[in-house]
């Protein structure tokens, strides 16, 4: 099926529908509120954005960065608009400034300030940064470009839905450099494979 | 008013002196995208004119006592740059700069849907690389632009374009020698095309309501097409992603970014 | 802050009333606060006037000083157009270089005087290439209750209307005390300025009815029938034809308020 480009602005469904993401109703009709391809059934109408930053969502995963510590709990940056926040009382570690956790979005308010539960800390490795828009592909369907990363890297890998990923030991260096292929080459079709190719290539040669 | 003597021709058989129509926009080129470490960003040319614009944000506001609970702020600030005009400029921001920063800041306010980051600051920053008349329309042209290209949620696009008077004539988009006519008019518009909202509008020369009925009238219609401009360059870099998903594909999500 | 929460209350009862077609102190849409002009509130200066509109209290001086000519217009003389929000007009002004609200109004009021052409620029001529009049327009606020850019438009045109020009000794300095005439305007143009709230259109907007605006615009307009100057300011818009009504409100009050310079 052949997707529509839209602009903020330009109407999406002239019919009343359930409006789904990036979409706002005016005057019974419904707009786009981004640049973005347009998600049309009889019953909703949504777009997806093609670039910006991370919206929280409701049980997403995500990988974050301990900002401040205080009484009551830790701040945290999620690479959204607003820091996040968790309570002690869900931790049994103990964070600084740094620490590196993956949590999962408990709740999302209005504007768009996240609730985060289900903290685990992680030891040691490194964050790699993708668009966030992107971060479904470094995934792959049924997980298949993680497997490939995983095995072509011999990394252990957390991809947060905010664009973040966390990898530790194997060849996070060529694992980087993957990503940032993925990140450019995104819009091509059968990626796993060709990702595939790249790291065997690339390991074969070391 | 001495001018009047060494009387020019601005319009001649329905060509002005650089040969466009009265109703012509100079070539317009718009590229977005362009700075990798911006959150949104755009290139534009406009006849001589050339403006790059980077937006930063939704972020947090700080110092903390600038924030507002109830909605984002817009901070517009338009430069420019010491070579871009005739004599070398003072690059202390001046007077002017600081004005239509101002005035095009709260112009794309009421394109944001700014309540939905409180607290934040949205912050757009201009930069005016070559000048020749029509550059704050031009600026914020590319900044509406960038602000898409940052995916920042917006009711609709701001489209902007200077209409005014010389020689007598109401003529589209002055460049340089029709804005130093010694009648010359000048009026900056910028509206929300879909609604035909006027988000900007300056004026300064001597005009009479008839005149400005006519201005009017071009303006709206020189903004919609100065809209149809950014809508291509915003899709163009997407075009390949449209492409790529007519095929079947294996993965859950395409998007691109268009190399 | 809390001053800015009392404000916000404020705010919301000036929309409920407009809603209901009125106004907190029972004012027309269309209708100015009582103006009362007083001339020549400083002798030192070349001419003076301070302008009440309601509670909004501004002061305009005129100084008229010889000065180099540019180098492309040597037989044209200048204006300059200043103004500062005094701390003492507000407990949101603070002292400090002009900011962009105060640099937003003197250039509106600026662009009302200059570009209506009251002022012959080659009248101001000294000596072609020597030296030439400059007129330095100077506002002050003394107390902010709303629609300055009328306040200091009136008070800056008021005072330009009382000046004198000083009379030029040996090698261009003033005599002190001594004048050569009076400076002659062509126009008299007024800005006049019409705030939307609530989606309708009222003049004269005082401090809070400014808190609850969506947009204002601003038309300087002459006695014959030119307009010479436009603002749009505030984060709301205008549609067409709003455009057009602000136009002739514009015109109509200026003719009210010409009455009374």
């Amino acid at each position: 099926m052949k997707k529509k480009i839209v602009i903020p602005g330009e109407l999406v469904s002239e019919e009343r529908k359930q409006v789904g993401s990036h979409v706002f109703m005016e005057n019974g009709k419904i707009y786009s509120d981004a640049l973005g391809l347009v998600y049309n059934d009889s019953q909703d109408a949504s777009v997806v954005a093609l670039h910006g930053k991370y919206f929280p969502q409701r049980d997403d995963l995500v990988i974050g960065i301990v900002v401040q510590e205080t009484f009551a709990g830790y701040i945290v940056d999620i690479n959204s608009f607003y820091y996040s926040f968790v309570s002690k009382e869900f931790m049994r570690d103990r964070l600084q400034r740094g620490s590196i956790i993956s949590a999962k979005i408990l709740s999302v308010n209005e504007i768009n300030e996240a609730e985060l539960g289900q903290v685990r800390v992680f030891y040691g490795g490194e964050i790699i940064n993708i668009s966030p828009v992107k971060v479904p592909r470094v995934i792959g369907k049924n997980a298949s470009m993680m497997e490939a990363l995983k095995i072509g890297t011999g990394a252990n890998i957390m991809v947060g839905r905010n664009g973040r990923i966390w990898a530790k030991g194997g060849n996070t260096q060529l694992l980087s450099e993957a990503i940032k292929k993925i990140e450019v080459e995104s819009h091509l079709s059968n990626l796993t494979n060709k990702i595939e190719n790249f790291l065997k290539e690339k390991n074969n040669n070391a | 008013m001495s001018k009047k003597e060494e009387k020019t021709e601005y319009v001649k058989n329905g060509k002005r002196l650089d040969g466009r129509g009265t109703e012509e926009l100079r070539p317009l080129k718009i590229e977005v995208g362009v700075l990798s470490r911006a959150d949104g960003s755009c290139a534009l040319e406009w006849g001589q004119n050339k403006v790059v614009a980077a937006v930063y944000g939704p972020r947090e506001a700080l110092p903390k006592h600038i924030q507002n609970p109830y909605k984002a702020l817009v901070d517009y600030q338009y430069r420019m740059a010491t070579f871009s005009v005739p004599d070398r400029k003072n690059p202390k921001p001046g007077r002017r700069e600081m004005e239509i920063s101002k005035v095009s800041g709260e112009a794309l306010e009421k394109a944001i849907f700014l309540e939905r980051f409180p607290n934040t600051t949205i912050d757009i920053f201009v930069e005016i690389l070559d000048s020749n008349a029509g550059t704050r329309v031009a600026a914020l042209v590319a900044a509406s632009a960038a602000l898409a290209d940052a995916g920042i949620p917006m009711r609709d696009m701001v489209s902007a374009v200077g209409v005014g008077k010389a020689g007598g004539e109401i003529i589209l988009d002055l460049n340089k020698d029709e804005e130093d006519a010694p009648d010359a008019v000048d009026i900056p518009m910028a509206i929300l095309p879909r609604t035909e909202e006027i988000v900007l509008l300056q004026m300064d020369g001597l005009l009479t309501p008839e005149e400005w009925k006519k201005a009017l009238k071009l303006g709206l219609k020189g903004c919609k097409q100065v809209y149809e401009v950014q809508k291509e360059a915003l899709r163009k870099k997407y075009l390949e992603a449209e492409k790529e998903e007519s095929e079947p594909n294996t993965e859950t999500a395409t998007q691109e970014e268009g190399e | 802050m809390a001053s800015d929460i009392v404000l916000d209350l404020r705010a919301d009862k000036v929309i409920e009333a407009i809603k209901l077609g009125k106004r907190l102190d029972n004012r027309k849409f269309d209708e100015y606060r009582k103006l009362k002009i007083t001339k020549n509130i400083s002798e030192n200066a070349n001419g003076s006037a301070r302008v009440l509109l309601g509670e909004t209290d501004v002061i305009a001086g005129i100084k008229m000083v010889p000065g180099d000519p540019f180098p492309d217009t040597p037989k044209e003389g200048s204006i300059s157009v200043g103004v500062e929000f005094l701390p003492l007009a507000s407990p949101l002004f603070e002292p400090g270089p002009p900011r962009e609200n105060e640099t937003e109004l003197a250039r509106v009021v600026d662009r009302g005087i200059r570009e209506s052409k009251c002022l012959d620029f080659e009248k101001l001529c000294i000596k072609e290439g020597e030296k030439v009049w400059v007129v330095f327009i100077d506002m002050y606020t003394m107390n902010d209750d709303g629609n300055l850019f009328d306040a200091c438009s009136i008070a800056a045109l008021s005072a330009l209307l009382e000046t004198k020009i000083p009379k030029l000794g040996d090698e261009y300095k003033i005599v002190k005390g001594e004048y050569s005439g009076k400076l002659h305007l062509a126009r008299k143009p007024l800005l006049c300025t019409t705030t939307k709230i609530a989606g309708h259109l009222v003049n004269d907007a005082c401090f809070a009815e400014e808190k609850a605006m969506e947009a204002r615009f601003s038309v300087a307009t002459t006695e014959d029938g030119y307009m010479a100057a436009y603002q749009k300011g505030g984060s709301g818009s205008f549609s067409p034809k709003e455009i057009d009504e602000c136009i002739d409100l514009s015109f109509a009050k200026a003719k009210e308020i010409r009455k009374q310079l």
